[in-house]
């Protein structure tokens, strides 16, 4: 890691609920260098987006970031006032959401709201927003650029809308960008499209990424780096290849054994048993415990922590 | 749009036509009229001459048929109170009516605006507890009720505001209150749950990932959307506003069509009732059509066709 851009060290969101307090990130850490793509994989509900929007500062309440820190180039976030926060919003700091379809904001036109980017972190005045609106539009691949920087976003498809929101996250060329599922609400031509294009982009630009997502397939495609989470914890970490090629965690072992294969035919997809526990009712010892094939009693009592287990290449497993 | 609109102004002509079966047969809901018109000491033969005067002694489709004529040159008949064509009396009185429920609009707008957005913003804050407890108050108080009690507060206790009548702008802040405070109330619940609604959606997340000002977040991305179901619910009010007309213009003497609906129908005078009636349904026809025109406004999604 010669340059690290981001650096998330222990942290720590909370959900306060009336049954309890839900530990959706519980004290996770790991690093993107500059330019680098890392990856974070994991089910539904296993914190992921909670991670990428406490980088962002935009967990919304009931949530609250309680503990850690996270430094972007040194700077630790987590200790900015809202102001300075805004500052990199936006701007240092951006981030692309799952849900294309919804968002953009309904009554103002794309070039409105990306325009709004430039007026805020650059400066310009609406003249000249407009025409870096329509250059980066061009960047994205939207074809005739000049007449969709008017239109609205119900007058795009989701891959467009899609496209918009990529040219507002990187409009100011930001140093650090969160995609969220970029692409888990396209059709798969399409998907394949925005990857290439954010995968162009991050080379170009040289902009650190993380990708969140439950799709193997796209981090073989897309990333440098892997960060497996289970339940608000990272249970895997790697290099992609390393990753793949022996994966040390029996949940990670579980994901890509659900992985239909080409070589193979099969009549039913494995899967990993059970579903993701309840946050309120954690087991002890090891989270994975009830779901896990390999098991024993020891797992039930004793927590594991994340250990180098070999280089460059972390896993919480008393057996990796 | 231009379609659009003509197509709508298309459409108002068949409502238009059930109201003037509707006004006509108003008259004959509220008993003779012909009684009321007569003096005690007349005779049966004054009487005879009065109901051939009036057509009355004709078949009914007849009568509909002659004041459908009379109403296309805007002809309701002539006022027994003020002997003179109903149509000019009550067009009279429509400015006065105009003003006091544009001003009531603007009270309500500026009183409600602020603070539903503060109790969405603040949800579950002590302002919000507070504002909405404020609007079930100010839903709850009836206007003849709250326009006495600023009449005793303001005219007589502080001699600071006139107690009635219409003229310079002190004259209308009272009315414009109480009239304008049950719809400030409607008004700031309804922005309060449309603004929460939109404040948990995903482009305003978005907006916020910008580094925008919370403010501009809020009231340049959530309040054009949430101003949406506020807009046309508010037009569909506008015959609870006419109706709350009838009973401010009483309290405060404003010589407005309320004041003179509420004469009109005291007196029997029904020309003016029958013109009036007229009158309001064509103004709550053009307010949804309003309503449907700003929808269209705030909303690019819908479309004119």
């Amino acid at each position: 890691m010669e340059t690290k851009l981001l650096e998330v060290r222990n942290l720590h969101t909370h959900f306060k609920t009336e049954d309890g307090v839900v530990p959706s990130v519980n004290g996770i850490s790991f690093s993107v260098a500059k330019g680098e793509t890392l990856a974070i994989v994991g089910e539904s509900g296993c914190g992921k987006s909670v991670t990428s929007l406490s980088i962002m500062g935009l967990v919304a309440p009931p949530g609250q970031v309680v503990g850690g820190e996270i430094l972007l180039e040194g700077q630790n976030l987590l200790a900015l006032n809202k102001k300075e926060l805004r500052k990199l919003r936006g701007n240092k700091l951006s981030m692309i959401f799952q849900e294309p379809m919804t968002s953009l904001n309904p009554v103002f036109t794309v070039g409105n709201q990306l325009g709004e980017v430039f007026r805020l972190h650059q400066n310009m005045d609406k003249q000249q927003a407009r025409g870096r609106s329509i250059e980066m539009l061009e960047t994205v691949g939207i074809p005739r650029a000049d007449k969709v920087v008017d239109y609205f976003p119900h007058q795009l498809s989701g891959g467009m809308r899609q496209r918009v929101m990529i040219a507002i996250a990187l409009a100011c060329n930001p140093a650090l960008l969160i995609a969220d599922e970029p692409t888990t609400a396209l059709d798969v031509t399409i998907q394949a499209q925005i990857l290439e294009l954010l995968k162009k982009l991050n080379d170009e630009y040289d902009t650190g990424v993380i990708l969140i997502t439950h799709d193997l397939g796209v981090v073989a495609e897309m990333a440098d780096r892997v960060v497996v989470m289970y339940a608000g914890e990272v249970v895997e970490q790697a290099n992609v290849f390393e990753l793949f090629a022996s994966p040390k965690h029996p949940y990670t072992k579980g994901l890509l054994g659900s992985l239909p294969k080409l070589d193979e035919q099969r009549e039913e997809l494995e899967s990993i048993p059970g579903a993701v526990p309840n946050p309120l009712e954690m087991p002890g010892g090891c989270a994975f415990h009830p779901r896990c094939p390999l098991a024993t009693e020891q797992c039930q009592s004793k927590k594991p922590s994340l250990v180098e287990v070999a280089p460059d290449h972390l896993a919480r497993c008393l057996y990796a | 749009m231009r379609q659009y609109l003509l197509k709508s102004l298309l459409q108002i002509i068949p409502v238009l036509f059930l109201i003037s079966i509707i006004v006509f047969v108003l008259v004959y809901c509220t008993g003779d009229p012909v009684s009321l018109m007569l003096s005690d000491t007349a005779t049966d033969e004054d009487r005879r001459i009065l109901i051939a005067a009036l057509g009355l002694d004709q078949p009914l489709y007849i009568q509909y048929f002659t004041f459908i004529g009379h109403l296309f040159q805007g002809d309701f008949g002539n006022s027994f109170r003020y002997d003179m064509p109903a149509l000019p009396i009550v067009m009279e009185r429509l400015p006065a009516t105009f003003e006091l429920a544009i001003a009531a609009m603007l009270v309500a707008t500026v009183i409600s605006v602020p603070l539903g957005i503060l109790s969405a913003t603040k949800r579950n804050s002590f302002l919000d507890v507070l504002f909405s407890g404020s609007s079930v108050l100010g839903k709850a108080m009836p206007h003849f009720w709250l326009g006495i009690m600023l009449i005793l507060l303001f005219a007589v206790e502080l001699k600071a505001l006139p107690v009635s009548g219409r003229g310079t702008l002190a004259h209308l802040i009272l009315p414009a209150f109480t009239l304008g405070t049950g719809i400030a109330a409607e008004m700031t619940r309804l922005i309060r749950s449309s603004m929460l609604e939109i404040l948990n959606q995903d482009y305003i997340r978005t907006a916020r990932s910008k580094g925008l000002l919370e403010s501009i977040v809020v009231y340049k991305h959530a309040l054009r959307n949430s101003m949406i179901p506020v807009v046309t619910i508010m037009a569909l009010q506008t015959s609870t506003l006419i109706g709350g007309t009838l009973i401010t213009e009483t309290i405060f003497s404003w010589p407005g069509m309320g004041q003179l609906i509420i004469q009109a129908v005291n007196t029997r005078d029904m020309a003016i009732v029958q013109a009036a009636v007229f009158v309001v349904a064509i103004l709550v026809i053009f307010s949804n059509l309003l309503a449907d025109i700003l929808y269209r406004v705030l909303d690019p999604r819908i479309k004119y066709n």
